[in-house]
């Protein structure tokens, strides 16, 4: 390997081990939606718990219903 | 009758049942996305701690979820020393109370790693986000990855804010 390459290669690696250890990348790159994550991070204890309620009533209805 | 989880911990706090949130819902409570279908909490296993949940929960049907004919809860003094889960299903949704949480340890190591968060103005134990990546990551179970990773996600955007 030329010392070109070399260095290019230490380089990729280097980023990529930066981009592994950032929790926001991972996130996404899982397909988490953080704009979710970051809307929630603006709401407080209550206002979370009311839209999981909603969230979860929702849901509840949706595996009552039947097919027509 | 729907789920409705805060009714169900407001009426373990005015019943003075010493509690901490864990699992899914404390991830709620940090900011998570997921839905879940239950509430877990690990609380104080002493007799006098699970009566008082037993009267708190007393006109809300609550029934053992995991035994076949989903039988009553009926505790007594006596047999509450038997018990190191309780799996609960109620008129206003699943309750499920442990003993012990897997990486943190039992109660009092728990409440330890716990923090009081205020939900409608009431104040509730809920486990710190440390410590709930900590239990997640000892459960290893499918789901607890997108959890891990959303909480991991929820930490760095609070020390980021």
């Amino acid at each position: 390997m030329t010392a070109m390459a070399a260095k290019q290669n230490k380089s990729r690696k280097t980023k990529s081990k930066s981009v592994q250890a950032d929790p926001i990348q991972a996130a996404v790159d899982y397909g988490i939606d953080v704009s979710a994550l970051i809307d929630n991070a603006g709401r407080s204890c209550s206002e979370r718990i009311k839209r999981h309620q909603i969230a979860l009533n929702t849901a509840e209805k949706l595996w009552k219903a039947r097919e027509l | 009758m729907s789920s409705d989880f805060s009714n169900l911990l407001e009426r373990l706090v005015k019943a003075g049942v010493d509690f901490v949130i864990v699992g899914g819902f404390a991830g709620v409570v940090h900011g998570c996305t997921y839905v879940t279908q239950d509430v877990d909490i690990c609380c104080d296993f002493s007799a006098a701690n699970l009566l008082a949940l037993q009267k708190a929960l007393s006109d809300l049907d609550p029934v053992h979820r995991m035994t076949p004919g989903r039988k009553k809860l009926q505790l007594t003094e006596q047999t509450c020393g038997q018990f190191k889960n309780l799996y609960l299903d109620t008129k206003i949704g699943r309750l499920d109370c442990l003993s012990f949480i897997d990486g943190l340890g039992n109660y009092d190591q728990v409440k330890r790693a716990s923090s009081l968060v205020e939900v409608e103005n009431i104040k509730m134990c809920v486990l710190s986000l440390d410590a709930l990546i900590k239990a997640k990551r000892a459960m290893n179970r499918p789901r607890d990855k997108e959890a891990v990773l959303q909480l991991e996600a929820i930490k760095k955007l609070k020390n980021s804010q």
